[in-house]
């Protein structure tokens, strides 16, 4: 009886570790993926050769294997729908080429679909003219990485995101390259994730993009030229970090729309040369830390109910404005900032200016009231408002000040 | 002389009108919640009665906004989900909440023509313009604007 159980032991365990390998090509025995994945079992490798392959909807359900591409393959799903879709746990896609998802207004076609998965790697593939380029659904566990993902969503009526995860949790995306879609990657209701090192250039609506989503980190990333660099939405709990926000310039554009968001902190970012570098509407409890500010038309602008933020140590470097602000100062704390406008004078030395600095001037004030008022800018009566409301407050909220504003720029 | 002034007034009355613009897809952005509206299967507009237009990504945003500011509009137009950037009147519309329509804030709504079959099913989840507002009174708005 116990020899029968060790043989049973045996033949399972052999039939486990036997992890198979399949190529697929032009003139191997199995032609198409699809083939591939029908034939394969759990822990086998696909190896999939050079090549083009006209296949859509590749569906993999419930196989834990891992595919491969040599020499970049190309699969061209012909406009017509998903290229590969999974559903599946412990499997990984890597070094594929894919090209022409179709389109559609109310079906989310993708490049890679990935729905009720868990423990997943997607690595190194290259998305070309895609609607979605990967779509992750109720997944978890899963790392995207070393993708470029790219498309022509400026010229398409209808256009998908570049990474788009729904509803999952515990998903990093690093190093991938999003470039000419809708948002370039997007998280909606995604907790516990990662967005490190990513570069999200010329997308139609914003570079990254969080609603409904809570303790997320996004760090090291580049957002350049983009309709608006990130939009950070009815989130709380999100760490900002060393991303730099670039050139998102336009009469709507932002590099940073923060709206009803809690808890959060910006810290070692830069932003160059935006309209509005930060846009904070509805947010509070945000440390802004040594962050710098550099070429912006504004650059942070506080609207309606602003609570507790705290801007500390962070340099703002020739904006045209450092603050705009509507209403009461709302226990929000502007300290040992360097303010590349400040006018003051140290007598004791100690690195600290003895006056205090007012960030906003009237003019921000006035064109925040009155858009049309900005064809004013730099006229020699603004400069005689401005320094009138620097000497004695009236309109712009009296006690908003930055009572140490340091002498040298801070290094960090 | 008359004809003139006929004509000036008519003009007037002309710039006051409550024509719905279309919406440029891609840089117009919502009036409450300021993303730029993208999706032509879920946007949604208003006109109020003086003219002032207004623009929204998605129907939960337009009916948010209608029950916090309480404006009376003279227009309201839903996308149609069935033909993507055609708008249709709410009065015309059924809409439909459902978790498998991704609207962009999270509302899971879409509208659809009243004759067509999904609202004509029935069932849970489908409503009219009047039962959709007193459905988003009674449950907690997801988002606010100030």
């Amino acid at each position: 009886m116990c020899r029968f159980f060790l043989f049973i032991i045996f033949v399972f365990a052999s039939v486990v570790s036997r992890a198979q390998e399949i190529e697929v090509c032009k003139t191997c025995e199995v032609k198409t993926i699809q083939a591939a994945v029908d034939m394969a079992r759990d822990g086998d490798i696909l190896k999939i050769k050079s090549g083009i392959y006209k296949e859509h909807d590749i569906s993999i359900i419930d196989k834990s294997i891992s595919i491969i591409g040599e020499g970049l393959p190309v699969i061209d799903a012909q406009m017509k729908g998903t290229a590969l879709s999974i559903r599946a746990e412990n499997f990984s896609v890597e070094g594929l080429k894919i090209i022409n998802v179709g389109r559609s207004h109310t079906s989310d076609f993708a490049g890679i679909l990935v729905s009720n998965s868990k423990n997943f790697e997607l690595k190194n593939n290259r998305l070309d003219k895609v609607f979605f380029g990967i779509l992750l659904e109720r997944a978890s566990e899963g790392i995207i990485l070393g993708n470029k993902i790219t498309s022509n969503a400026k010229s398409q009526s209808t256009s998908g995101n570049g990474v788009h995860i729904w509803k999952s949790e515990k998903i990093t995306v690093k190093n991938n390259q999003v470039i000419g879609l809708r948002d370039g990657i997007y998280l909606e209701f995604v907790n516990n994730s990662e967005v490190i090192d990513n570069l999200c250039k010329d997308n139609l609506r914003y570079g990254l993009h969080f609603m409904f989503s809570d303790h997320d980190l996004y760090k090291g990333n580049v957002f350049e030229n983009n309709g608006a660099g990130v939009a950070v939405m009815y989130s709380k709990f999100i760490d900002m970090h060393n991303n730099k926000f670039r050139k998102n310039w336009g009469s709507a554009s932002y590099g940073l729309l923060l709206k009803e968001i809690n808890d959060s902190e910006l810290r070692n970012n830069i932003f160059e040369d935006n309209t509005i570098a930060i846009s904070a509407d509805n947010t509070n409890r945000i440390n802004y830390i040594e962050n710098n500010f550099r070429n912006n038309g504004y650059a942070v602008r506080i609207r309606g109910a602003v609570y507790d933020n705290n801007f500390q140590r962070n340099n703002f470097l020739y904006n045209s404005f450092d603050i705009a602000y509507t209403g009461k100062l709302n226990n929000n704390k502007f300290s040992n900032n360097y303010w590349s406008g400040y006018s003051g004078y140290d007598l004791d030395k100690n690195g600290i200016g003895d006056v205090p600095f007012r960030p906003v001037s009237l003019f921000s004030y006035l064109v925040n009231k009155t858009p049309e008022a900005i064809v004013l800018l730099r006229s020699t009566f603004i400069d005689l408002l401005d320094f009138s409301e620097k000497v004695s407050p009236i309109f712009t909220p009296a006690n908003l000040i930055d009572d140490q504003p340091l002498m040298k720029r801070i290094q960090w | 002389m008359k004809k003139i002034i006929y004509l000036f007034m008519l003009g007037i009355l002309m710039a006051c009108s409550n024509k719905p613009q279309p919406i440029n897809y891609g840089n117009d952005n919502c009036d409450f919640c300021e993303m730029t509206i993208v999706s032509k299967a879920f946007a949604a507009q208003a006109v109020s009665q003086k003219g002032k237009q207004y623009k929204y990504d998605a129907i939960e945003c337009m009916v948010n906004h209608q029950l916090q500011q309480d404006y009376n509009m003279a227009v309201y137009l839903v996308a149609n989900f069935e033909q993507p950037g055609v708008m249709i009147d709410v009065k015309t519309a059924g809409f439909v909440i459902n978790d498998s329509i991704k609207s962009p804030m999270g509302g899971n709504l879409a509208a659809f023509k009243k004759e067509s079959d999904v609202v004509n099913k029935g069932g849970e989840g489908i409503f009219s313009w009047e039962e959709l507002q007193s459905n988003f009174l009674n449950n907690e708005p997801v988002i606010t604007s100030y």
